[in-house]
């Protein structure tokens, strides 16, 4: 796995996308995996620099690499704030009238849907975050 | 990536032409754009010829204007819509919300 360390600031998604992207083409994967990665990184970095450390920044690290077979592609986000899993946020009724749906909510709901799994642990004083998508 | 705004009004419809990317950084300056502009539209056309990256905080944002011009009677069209931004559309089941040539 590669990693990358840096402050929860939003100013850094652009820096997090590239690294992410770079590793992800080195890995051989898709155009389409890149995007969804790409979505993946601006909502989870985001909610991370937006929320993780309350008013205040701290440490992330996020990693890339394979695992499994078939190799998946791996994107893990790893940051020390406030124990948090987003996996149980309340996921949208996309069936609802637009009016009676909640304006946010979409966006962990959309990567739920775009990646083939993912899964938080919260280990060693750390929320981990890991999404795996296989190539194609 | 940054987005660059064009916009370009005929009576009450709004035409904002989006180049680059709406993410969670550049998701405000389209809130910002649009949300000085609404009172005076009813009807308001994006066109995504040259942004094919819309993340969720750029889905807020959209869903957001959609709900207050629905409720004054206006409309919201996409138009020249992408692959990446339809597929996220079709996911999230807006593409059956929003007005999409």
């Amino acid at each position: 796995m590669k990693e990358i360390h840096v402050d929860s600031k939003i100013e850094n998604i652009p820096e997090v996308m590239d690294f992410v992207r770079a590793e992800l083409e080195a890995l051989g994967c898709s155009e389409q995996v890149k995007a969804q990665f790409k979505m993946a990184v601006d909502e989870l970095f985001g909610n991370i620099c937006l929320y993780a450390y309350g008013e205040g920044t701290g440490p992330v690290t996020v990693s890339v690499g394979l695992e499994g077979d078939p190799p998946a592609a791996v994107v893990a986000f790893c940051d020390s704030g406030s124990p948090y899993n987003p996996l149980e946020a309340d996921l949208p009724d996309i069936g609802l009238d637009i009016e009676d749906r909640p304006v946010g909510g979409l966006g962990i709901f959309l990567i739920r849907e775009m990646m083939d799994s993912m899964s938080y642990e919260y280990k060693d004083g750390c929320n981990v975050l890991k999404l795996t998508r296989l190539n194609g | 990536m940054d987005l660059e705004l064009t916009s370009n009004r005929e009576g009450k419809e709004l035409t904002v032409s989006l180049n680059g990317e709406v993410n969670t950084l550049t998701a405000p300056k389209l809130k910002d754009l649009i949300d000085g502009q609404l009172p005076d539209t009813d009807v308001l056309v994006l066109d995504f010829a040259g942004c094919d990256f819309v993340s969720s905080a750029g889905l807020r944002v959209l869903v957001n204007d959609y709900k207050i011009l629905k409720k004054k009677g206006g409309q919201m069209k996409l138009i020249n819509i992408g692959k990446n931004f339809a597929e996220v559309l079709n996911i999230t089941g807006l593409d059956t919300v929003f007005g999409i040539n």
